[in-house]
């Protein structure tokens, strides 16, 4: 067992960071089981529907996205 | 009947492959991989410097681009020239202009279905390059040989290449594999650059619709002397917008830079995760041609749908203006 400490906490720390992933995962989800709920009950609205579906993961997404910048910069050292 | 039967002997090829790949991994025993988030230098010194930006080096993400760039331009000429062969000819499309007219006439019936038929012809240029292009760029990192083929640097804290034929004695340092090919769209440089042409032609595209009423979004203080809580409370709103125009920016960057670059991580650690099986690297890849095409598709449709928003005003004065 030998190294430096500072590096073990940036490993937790990138680790901790991405736990917010779960949240964007969560949003993702709920977002594709409407748009598919409403895609099965009128089949007319799928074009639609899928590019509002896809606008709704983009932003559900971001935060995700944010962990992960948070991630990289603990982890590759660049603050 | 018996005698036509079909016999597929490409499945063979393909099986065949993977054995060969399975040997050659064993015999050949691959450095493990480094990962880097930063593209590498190919040549230590800077190729110029440049007065304010500063130095200018060759990493191996520019001969991609300019290889991503050479096979847009090759199916460019090849599509322009078989279609103006058929509108020479007869008007029917075939080949690869054949194929090219489906693939945009399709995506032109979902931008013509987002932003109406007035401006779709204004944004679909930029949907279409810009789809196009990150798919391209996504798919070419597939290719094998990309981020596999390379120099060997010894390196203090490098990985060990013992059992292979390239280097038979051991020596004390380890190395670093430094490809001559690493796939453009693991580099923030290009989706950062991409990202920025999307909004500010966002912005343009809005501009150009609702004229200079369109930085009312921004700041909003339309409605600030009328009703004073509220109209404060619009200003804020405003002000949100303007940060969520600079978030977009980093959002799309980091969303394919994000995507591509787990997919290298993750080829490299199912690598080394098993030793000398190489076969589960390829299963990764399907996945990565998958998340490659969904993110090209993102990457475009998002482009796309900013720029309907921008093109409509977010209240309903100006649709009955325009209707008078």
């Amino acid at each position: 067992m030998e190294g430096n400490i500072l590096d073990a906490a940036r490993f937790v720390g990138a680790g901790l960071a991405m736990i917010g992933a779960a949240g964007g995962g969560v949003g993702i989800g709920l977002s594709v089981q409407g748009a598919l709920t409403g895609m099965a009950r009128n089949p007319d609205t799928y074009g639609n529907l899928l590019t509002n579906m896809i606008l709704g993961i983009a932003f559900s997404e971001a935060i995700a996205i944010y962990c992960m910048v948070i991630a990289f910069l603990m982890l590759f050292k660049v603050v | 009947m018996e005698t036509q039967k079909r016999r597929p002997w490409r499945r063979w090829v393909v099986l065949v492959l993977m054995i060969v790949g399975f040997v050659l991994g064993g015999i050949f025993v691959p450095v493990q991989p480094e990962i880097t988030v930063a593209a590498e230098k190919l040549i230590e010194e800077p190729l110029f410097t440049l007065p304010v930006i500063g130095p200018f080096y060759l990493v191996n993400t520019l001969p991609t681009l300019l290889f991503t760039i050479l096979v847009v331009l090759v199916i460019a000429y090849f599509t322009g020239r078989s279609l103006s062969k058929s509108a020479q000819t007869d008007l029917v499309p075939r080949g690869i202009g054949n194929l090219m007219e489906a693939f945009f006439e399709l995506l032109y019936g979902m931008t013509e279905g987002a932003t109406g038929s007035k401006w779709a012809p204004v944004i679909f240029p930029w949907f279409a390059t810009i789809m196009f292009y990150v798919l391209f760029a996504n798919l070419l990192k597939l290719i094998p040989g990309f981020e596999s083929i390379g120099i060997l640097h010894q390196v203090a804290a490098g990985h060990p290449a013992q059992g292979s034929l390239l280097m038979p004695g051991e020596t004390e340092n380890g190395f670093v594999l430094v490809p001559f090919l690493r796939g453009v769209s693991v580099d923030l440089n290009f989706t950062f650059a991409i990202a920025i042409i999307s909004v500010f032609m966002t912005q343009v595209i809005g501009v150009q619709a609702q004229g200079a009423g369109y930085f009312s979004k921004f700041f909003n203080v339309r409605t600030m002397f009328k009703t004073p809580f509220f109209g404060a409370m619009d200003f804020l709103v405003g002000l949100l917008e303007t940060i969520s125009e600079f978030s977009k920016i980093i959002s799309f960057a980091f969303r394919l830079f994000g995507n591509m670059f787990a997919g290298i991580v993750l080829v490299a650690i199912v690598a080394g995760l098993l030793g000398k099986i190489s076969i589960l690297p390829s299963m990764i890849m399907m996945f990565e041609l998958f998340v490659g095409v969904i993110q090209a598709f993102v990457f475009g449709m998002l482009t796309m749908v900013f720029m309907a928003q921008a093109t409509q005003g977010h209240g309903h004065e100006e649709e009955h203006a325009e209707a008078h």
